[in-house]
This record gives C-alpha cells, sequence and structure tokens, in this order.
C-alpha cells in the first residue's frame, strides 16, 4: 500500500516540480523586466509597472489562477487555456512582480558612487548594469530569494482548484478510499524538496561570500 | 508628461473595446450536439464518487455514471473524456467549455436546475445522517439531532437539508471529507448521499464504526449541460432506449444502484 500510494504521491510530485521550474524559468527573466519598469525614468511606464505589481500582490493568488483560467471563456466566450497553461501564466505573473521587487531592493543596494565611477570611466549603462551591478545584485538577493523560493514549492498546492493533479491533489484523493495518511505524507515529499533547496541556498551563498 | 499619459489611457481603452467586439461575435451558439460532434470528444466533469465514477486498478473510470457516459458518447459518435473536476466549479467549467456534463450522482437542486440544462431525472436519492453505531440508537428521528455536531460538503444537497432544520454544520469540501470528520470525531455527525452512504460505510469498508440513521429527504439525481444546450434532450431519447432495452439496469445491478433507477 504504501508502494502504491508512493508512486501516485511522486506522479503529483512531478507535476508540483515541472510547475515549480518552469515557472522560475519564466518569472525570473520577466521579474527582472518589470523591475527595470518600476524604475524607469518615464512616469507612465513606472506608472502602469507599480500599477501591475500592485494589483497581482494585493490580490490571492488562487484568485488569478481563476480568473486566468475560467475568465476567458466567462467573460468572452472564447477558448480556455490547458489547465496546466493556465496555472502557469498565473505563476509565472505573480512571481515576476514579487521578484521584480527583490530585484529592484537589490538594484537599488548597490550604492550610486558605483554608477557614477562607471560613468567617469566612460562605461555605459547596459556596461555598468553587466559588469558592476549585477553581481552584486545576485549576492543581496540570495536570502529573499530563497524565501520566495520555498514559497513557490508549497504554493503549487493551490493549483488543484482549477483540477490540476498536483501532490496535495492526489493525497487528498485518498480521503476518498477511507485512507487519511497519504495526505499528511506528502509533507515528507515537501520537506525533502525544501531540504534540497535549502542546502542548495547555503551553498550558492557560501561561494559568492568573495570579496568582504 | 500629460500627452503622453493621455496617450496611454487610450490605448488602454482600444484595448478593452476591442476585446469586447470580439466578444459580442462569439456569442451565438449553434447546438451544442453539433458542437460535440465537430469536436469528437465529449468531456465528462466527475469527481471520485464510487459506486457512480471511480478508477480500477488500471486507471480507467468506471462506475454506474462513467459506463453509462461511455455508452450515451457511443451514441453521439464521439469518444468520451472524462475530467476530475473541483465540485465548487462545476457551472463554471460547464460555462467556459472546459467540460461538456457533469455527471457524477448530481442531486437535482434548485442552484442546478437554474444554472444549467438538466436531464430527466435517472436515479433516486436521499440524504442520510451518518453516525458512529454506538451513538446511533439515541439518534432516530430529526428531533433528536438539535445537540450534534454536524459536518457537510459545503453547498451539497446535504449541507441544504442541515440548513433548513435550522442546524449549523462544518462545511467541507467533499463529502469524503466529511466523512472523515466524523471518523476521526471532529463532528459527531454528517449527512451524505444515501447511495455514497450505502458504499462507503458499515462492515467492510474503511469506516466500519459508522451507520446511518435518519434519511431527512428524497431527491433525484440527473445530468447537466450548459444552459441552453439541447444535448439535454438527446440524452433523454438516449437514455429511454438505454432502459427500454435493459441496459440500464444490467449496468446499475454490476454496480449495486439497480433500486435507485427511476422507471422510465
Amino acid at each position: 500500500m504504501l508502494a502504491a500510494v508512493t508512486l501516485s504521491l511522486l506522479r503529483g510530485l512531478m507535476t508540483t516540480l515541472e510547475l515549480f521550474f518552469l515557472t522560475l524559468l519564466f518569472a525570473l527573466p520577466l521579474g527582472l523586466l518589470i523591475s527595470f519598469g518600476s524604475m524607469s525614468r518615464l512616469t507612465p511606464l513606472r506608472g502602469v509597472t507599480k500599477g501591475i505589481v500592485w494589483v497581482i500582490r494585493g490580490t490571492p493568488l488562487m484568485l488569478q489562477i481563476l480568473v486566468i483560467f475560467y475568465g476567458p471563456g466567462l467573460l468572452f466566450g472564447l477558448p480556455l487555456l490547458p489547465r496546466f497553461t493556465a496555472a502557469l501564466v498565473s505563476f509565472v505573473i505573480n512571481y515576476a512582480c514579487y521578484f521584480s521587487e527583490i530585484f529592484r531592493g537589490g538594484i537599488q543596494s548597490v550604492p550610486a558612487g558605483q554608477y557614477e565611477a562607471g560613468q567617469v570611466l566612460g562605461m555605459t549603462r547596459p556596461q555598468i548594469f553587466f559588469r558592476i551591478t549585477l553581481l552584486q545584485v545576485i549576492k543581496r538577493i540570495v536570502p529573499p530569494m530563497s524565501n520566495e523560493f520555498i514559497t513557490l514549492v508549497k504554493d503549487t498546492a493551490l493549483v488543484r482548484i482549477i483540477s490540476v493533479y498536483e501532490i496535495i491533489w492526489m493525497g487528498e484523493s485518498y480521503i476518498k478510499k477511507g485512507m487519511i495518511w497519504p495526505l499528511f505524507y506528502t509533507a515528507v515529499f515537501y520537506l525533502a524538496v525544501n531540504g534540497l533547496l535549502t542546502l542548495l541556498f547555503g551553498r550558492f551563498e557560501k561561494k559568492l561570500s568573495y570579496f568582504r | 508628461m500629460k500627452r503622453k499619459l493621455l496617450i496611454l489611457a487610450l490605448m488602454l481603452g482600444l484595448t478593452l473595446s476591442l476585446c469586447a467586439c470580439a466578444a459580442k461575435d462569439k456569442a451565438p451558439q449553434d447546438g451544442d450536439t453539433a458542437y460535440i460532434q465537430e469536436k469528437g470528444t465529449l468531456v465528462v466533469g466527475i469527481t471520485d464518487f464510487a459506486p457512480m465514477d471511480y478508477q480500477n486498478e488500471n486507471g480507467e473510470w468506471i462506475g454506474f455514471d462513467a459506463d453509462m457516459a461511455k455508452a450515451f458518447a457511443e451514441s453521439l459518435g464521439v469518444k468520451v473524456e472524462f475530467i476530475e473536476i473541483n465540485w465548487d466549479n462545476k457551472i463554471m467549467e460547464l460555462e467556459t467549455k472546459a467540460i461538456d456534463c457533469v455527471w457524477n450522482g448530481m442531486t437535482l437542486t434548485e442552484e442546478v436546475t437554474t444554472a444549467m440544462a438538466t436531464s430527466e431525472p435517472y436515479c433516486l436519492n436521499g440524504q442520510v445522517v451518518v453516525i458512529s453505531s454506538d451513538k446511533a440508537a439515541d439518534y432516530q428521528d430529526t428531533d433528536s439531532l438539535k445537540t450534534l455536531r454536524f459536518a457537510a460538503e459545503n453547498g451539497s444537497a446535504g449541507a441544504g437539508e442541515l440548513e433548513s432544520l435550522g442546524l449549523e454544520y462544518v462545511a467541507k469540501p467533499t463529502q469524503a471529507d466529511a466523512l472523515l470528520e466524523v471518523a476521526s470525531g471532529a463532528s459527531d455527525a454528517c449527512v451524505i448521499d444515501l447511495l455514497m452512504a450505502g458504499a462507503m460505510i458499515g462492515e467492510g469498508t474503511s469506516y466500519p464504526d459508522l451507520t446511518y440513521t435518519v434519511q431527512l429527504n428524497s431527491e433525484e439525481y440527473g445530468v447537466g449541460f450548459r444552459k441552453g444546450s439541447n444535448l439535454a434532450e438527446a440524452f433523454n431519447t438516449f437514455w429511454k432506449k438505454a432502459y427500454d432495452e435493459g441496459t440500464v439496469l444490467k449496468t446499475a445491478t454490476a454496480y449495486g444502484v439497480q433500486e435507485s433507477i427511476i422507471e422510465k
């Protein structure tokens, strides 16, 4: 019985992990882009970006998942996205907004003197960003990012609202068969994944602890 | 700077109105049956609910409802696809065409009949009070229920019965969760379908210490289609024919629900 349950939970975990990695893949670059938007010198662009970030961070992710999956059909009678895609889109948008604020914090924490020094040396803005700022940013945002990564692993449980069969869904389905423990057993898998992430982040932080 | 803002606002407005136009063009609908046949699959929204819909060892959906849904799809000349849905979202799932019908031992409540095109009822059911066997003797009529702490599936027919009796309850996502409340002792009793109680509690099941006492009402099961869909009619014709041919009763007997089938 344990083997059968483990197998079916592992199948759920695959969906969970797929969502996790794909969200990171798309949300990290998008988040950087959004952070540029929210630091832009163009007031309208900055306003719109901050507005979007406000809406996305200010509403529950569960609601966003529902809107992205059912919204097109309910409002415009359009065909729906596949369930997993809809879940992914909502996660990418949501997490990109959170990431953008972390990136912004990281970028703005680099002293202005370094930009000025770069300018004096005749470097262009992109050169300053990629050669001087970015590395320091990465170093500084590791701890808040590890928070987000770990939260993301657990947030994937929300997608069962639109019937994406992730690990909690698989665990819960055993309740109907009279077995309660598989639902709680899912915790082991979350702990394993997050344990691994914690270790990786710890190593990464150590690697980055040069200059000092 | 002001002009830039104005242009931005105009562009936003334009995009929104374009979206609205696109929506209107889509509005007129051909018959739902034609839509299903063109698409080639009937997508059936279900939940894991023995003996109506459940999976066998190979992961194939079987059960009285599942088997009949397969036969119905065949009569339309299309393939069948089962999707386990979140029961709370069944109306949205239908409206957005994520599924084509809800066929899962669904009680024809007023909420269901106003939000969906429903078939004629095909199966009888009732809501019963489930309680642990050692307490059952004291709770054999409706009046005795007042002192119990109840659980019921959120928005289900059972929850409705409790509300009309003026009894409070803990709302759970599924009937199985409500049973779990009772089994764990978090609630004294729960109200679930008679069919489900018959299949899930008592000796030889995972809940040997539970039993059911009072039946609070009697109700009918039906299949739900999109509002305005002509599939409900196609279903009624199919069902009458299947009943006359004996398929309905044969399938029902295989899953032990023949007593509840409505005569056609």
